[in-house]
């Protein structure tokens, strides 16, 4: 892989010389300690102590709300154009959240390929930069703290540089498009870049093991977490929303003032939520909310494992952080996997 | 399809959901004419009050024997009858203080005159009728009545939020202001479908929709305790709005701690 140095100070010039390849979006804080990836006019508005923003990438590729298609009796179905082709480029995207559009690419792209996904996906530039955990980071664990795709360019922190990993050949376009900025790794570097790399991974203060945790949870079915658990969660959805890899939306008509035109939307859902089950005829499948808790574990945990061989989670955080009632993922598992032991 | 005929009525209130209807100003010559409004005494004279409704849209809480009567022609006359605001789906702010004495609040509040009238505890539509749709909001949001109207013209059921403001506000990316700020917020119990309008503006959910469809109170009272707020704060919050929904009557046995 080609890797090349950009010094911190050059970091601005290189973001501001990248608009030829589309508009630059990057974390900016919203409040204190909140962060949102969103179009920034220039380089300076990002902030670059950002570790996890409120929403993940995802929302670029699968909107929280998105209009699929409109529909009239003159013009038939049309497909909505404009947004599925604006280029962007994603800047500050972490490890983690690169994975998580890694496994997004693996859901949306399987049998029945998402076009409204993969055209957004084409159109964005995955400008990675690196990170160091804090306590609710369990990336370490998960697998997912370290890439090696899913990026045209990544910024690792060498000190007064970067060292930056170029990822694919439109990454390396870039940087021969601002080939003035960038120079030749050293020995200084690569021993900076090693000893960040080890400081990194000794950083983690959170660890899971996930190895047979697919068994683990077979044997808990019918443990009384689950109960526990519903009668904790709010269903409120925020996991799921705040979550890098669910991709989970339901379909619905909005109609113009006609009441012939109109358009469909999708708009994400949630397992958690009390009618996602439901089905006509009026049976839940998941009425009640230890179900549902149970069902949401099982699929990141378990059923995910089966089907794509490892786990969706990407041990990004945001759900043991965002979640009003405190339930916290690393306790749940570590819970699971000390029953009966204690 | 001939147009719906539709009767929009108003009982206890502040009338605030049938200026939501009239505020439809760019929407509202194509709502009036796609359909057929018999009685809208707010809006229009010549009033039909016996022919047979479609959609009959109910404003207000039930708060006096005669609304009762009202209500029960009301429902006589109609196909579908929906519950519009939450005074019409809750009880409204009007139930906040069901547990006193009717005859006493009368008296302190209209005196000798009050001996004209009879009042009973504020309920909402659903405690003496069956209604087929309700479209909470203090008052209702425009769109999602356009929508839900919209849909019932097109012969569609109206699609209504089943999710809390929580959903919303994270799609929107706020701040958390219960987690961040430790404030009252109500947002993870409270019915979705304002976009989550007041977090937005760094002021927590006061609830004004009513509570989601199985609300885990328990656990929002349990959290919102465990931040340092009493249970007559967290109690004065959640029966603001949501007064006279089960739900929101949470251990009344822990009222004196």
């Amino acid at each position: 892989m080609k890797m090349v140095k950009l010094q911190k100070k050059n970091l601005n010039a290189f973001l501001a010389g990248l608009e030829k390849f589309g508009d630059l979006h990057g974390p900016v804080r919203r409040d204190t300690n909140d962060f949102a990836f969103q179009k920034v006019d220039a380089p300076e508005q990002i902030a670059h102590d950002c570790l996890r923003t409120i929403l993940p990438p995802k929302k670029y590729f699968t909107k929280p709300v998105d209009t699929m298609f409109t529909f009239s009796e003159a013009e038939g179905y049309r497909a909505p154009d404009k947004d599925l082709h604006t280029k962007i480029i994603l800047f500050g995207v972490h490890p983690c959240d690169i994975h998580g559009i890694k496994i997004l690419d693996l859901v949306f792209g399987g049998q029945y390929r998402d076009e409204y996904y993969f055209a957004r996906r084409r159109n964005a530039i995955v400008v990675g930069l690196d990170c160091m955990p804090d306590e609710y980071c369990f990336c370490r664990s998960t697998g997912t703290d370290f890439t090696e795709d899913g990026f045209d360019l990544f910024l690792s922190d060498i000190g007064s540089s970067y060292l930056v990993r170029v990822g694919t050949s439109l990454g390396d376009d870039i940087v021969l498009e601002t080939s003035t900025l960038f120079q030749e790794i050293g020995d200084t570097d690569r021993r900076a870049y090693k000893r960040r790399s080890a400081q990194r991974i000794n950083s983690f203060e959170v660890e899971i093991h996930l190895e047979d945790l697919p068994e683990i949870m077979d044997l808990e079915y019918e443990s009384r977490i689950w109960q526990e658990l519903g009668d904790k969660c709010l269903s409120c959805g925020t996991c799921s929303m705040v979550c890098p890899t669910c991709y989970c939306y339901d379909v619905v008509d909005q109609l113009n003032l006609d009441a012939k035109s109109g358009s469909r939307l999708r708009r994400w859902d949630s397992c958690l939520f009390k009618d996602y089950a439901l089905v006509a005829g009026g049976h839940n499948f998941r009425a009640d909310r230890g179900s549902r808790i149970k069902n949401r574990y099982f699929h990141k945990q378990r059923g995910f494992v089966a089907q794509f061989g490892r786990p969706s989670c990407v041990g990004c955080g945001r759900c043991i952080v965002s979640c009003p009632a405190a339930i916290s993922l690393v306790d749940v598992l570590t819970k699971l996997r000390s029953r009966g032991n204690e | 399809m001939a147009k719906p005929i539709v009767g929009i009525f108003g009982l206890t209130g502040c009338a605030g959901d049938q200026l939501v209807i009239l505020n439809c100003e760019d929407e509202l010559l194509d709502l009036a004419g796609a359909l057929d409004i018999r009685s809208f005494h707010m809006a229009m004279s010549d009033n039909d009050e016996d022919c047979d409704l479609d959609i009959a849209l109910v404003e207000g809480s039930v708060v006096q024997p005669e609304e009762v009567e009202m209500l029960e022609r009301i429902r006589s006359r109609a196909r579908l009858l929906i519950a519009i605001g939450t005074c019409a789906v809750w009880g409204g702010v009007q139930a906040m203080k069901n547990e006193e004495q009717r005859e006493k609040l009368k008296r302190q509040v209209y005196g000798p005159k009050g001996k004209d009238f009879g009042i009973i505890p504020s309920q909402p539509l659903s405690s003496f009728v069956r209604v087929d749709y309700a479209i909470s909001g203090c008052p209702i949001e425009k769109d999602q009545f356009l929508q839900a109207a919209l849909s019932l013209i097109h012969g569609d059921l109206p699609v209504l939020p089943d999710y809390a403001v929580c959903t919303e506000c994270k799609m929107r990316e706020n701040s958390c202001l219960l987690l961040e700020r430790g404030e009252l917020c109500l947002g993870p119990i409270t019915v979705a479908g304002c976009n989550a309008r007041c977090p937005a503006y760094g002021q927590p959910c006061i609830g004004c929709r009513g509570p989601v469809e199985e609300a885990n109170v328990a656990s929002e009272v349990n959290l919102l305790r465990e931040k340092g707020f009493t249970l007559v704060d967290i109690q004065n919050r959640l029966r603001t709005f949501g007064g006279q929904s089960e739900v929101m009557q949470v251990a009344p046995t822990e009222r004196g701690r």
